[in-house]
């Protein structure tokens, strides 16, 4: 027996249902597509973004959880690095409990100048079976899954990290070559789904 | 092999009033209000194991996830409703080391029905999570159910009520 997420109400009746181990896309299959709109308007289209770029990197965060705050400047930090490499960074937020002007609110608080769009009914964080924040996707050119987790191990003291994946994935990405450690985990906060 | 499941009594300084009044909450509290002691994946495992024979429900947590304080007060009463019939809930906090004293505050305040460790802090918590279930993604809460067997039985990923974790529970408990 094996028991997931996927609950389903009925009549008061509270069903949990098994779902494949991983329900997302795999790495090297096609990322599933989608538009959303983002905090400021515009339209965001994964399709689009990955022809444009050599890179996009989805990434699932929150305003509320202490783990994906933890990473705000990080993720500040490598977007603005990775913009002159030709890679794009966006950020999705998929909580029901946090609300647009929060997420407007959050990003300038901590200066996150990378797109920004709520998820309503979570459709883009089912699509990729994205669990927690903060859950990183990256998307090649070709729309293909190159790398899924986290940005590094250390969320406590970026000065220690030892294991910088999300970069190590991006460097290779752009030089061409295989991502050693395309599949990682870390702990996070579990997305608050409608 | 050294056991990796050690009992830890934090030192810490305070008043002598704070000190008094300590002592007299420590003897009057229950062992389960206290952090049980540090566990890496073989420790939990080895703690697994001593429950053979019952069904446990093993629960990873944390102080800053609010879903898991909420549902925490539901597994104590799980463990004293469904104790006589063999249950064990484990639970696992995944805080860190600097955070120890924010898990002992709330499990002061939750006065848990069960035994709670924390997850040894340092390394590569990838590990921990792909030792424990590969299926995992590393979200919290998480739990896991062992049969009497002591073997796997099933995952629940996030929150969840009182009723999902009984009817799952039951099911086992009848095997």
């Amino acid at each position: 027996m094996k028991l997931r997420r996927l609950a389903l109400f009925a009549a008061g009746a509270f069903v949990l249902v098994q779902t494949a181990l991983a329900g997302g896309p795999q790495i090297g299959a096609k990322a599933p597509d989608f538009k959303l709109t983002t905090v400021d308007g515009k339209t965001f289209s994964l399709a689009e973004q990955a022809k444009s770029h050599k890179a996009v990197v989805v990434m699932f965060i929150a305003t509320k959880c202490p783990y994906s705050n933890a990473y705000n400047d990080r993720m500040r930090d490598m977007a603005a690095a990775y913009a002159a490499k030709g890679v794009v960074f966006a950020g999705i937020n998929s909580n029901k409990t946090e609300p647009a002007d929060e997420v407007v609110d959050h990003a300038k608080k901590h200066g996150l100048a990378f797109p920004l769009m709520k998820d309503p009914d979570n459709k883009v964080a089912d699509l990729y079976d994205a669990r927690h924040t903060p859950e990183i996707f990256v998307v090649d050119p070709d729309g293909k899954l190159r790398y899924h987790g986290r940005i590094d191990e250390n969320y406590e003291n970026p000065s220690k990290v030892e294991n910088p994946d999300l970069k190590n994935a991006l460097d290779a990405m752009l030089a061409g070559k295989e991502i050693a450690k395309a599949e990682t985990k870390a702990f996070g906060c579990t997305i608050k789904r409608v | 092999m050294k056991s990796t499941v050690e009992s830890r009594q934090p030192t810490v300084r305070r008043s002598g009033a704070a000190v008094a009044a300590l002592f007299v909450f420590t003897a009057l509290a229950p062992s389960s209000a206290r952090i049980a002691g540090e566990v890496d994946a073989k420790g939990l495992f080895d703690a697994i194991a001593r429950e053979k024979g019952k069904v446990v429900l093993v629960n990873f947590w944390a102080t800053w996830c609010v879903p898991c304080r909420e549902e925490f007060p539901d597994l104590s009463r799980l463990q004293k409703a469904y104790e006589s019939r063999g249950l064990r809930v484990i639970g696992v906090s995944t805080d860190f080391a600097r955070e120890t004293a924010a898990v002992e505050k709330f499990l002061a305040e939750q006065k848990p029905s069960f035994p709670n460790y924390r997850k040894t802090s340092g390394g590569d918590d990838q590990l921990f999570i792909d030792a424990v279930e590969k299926s995992w993604g590393g979200e919290l809460p998480f739990s896991v159910l062992y049969g009497r067997d002591g073997k796997k039985a099933g995952t629940l990923s996030g929150k969840h009520s009182y009723a999902d974790y009984e009817t799952e529970i039951r099911k086992l408990l009848k095997t």
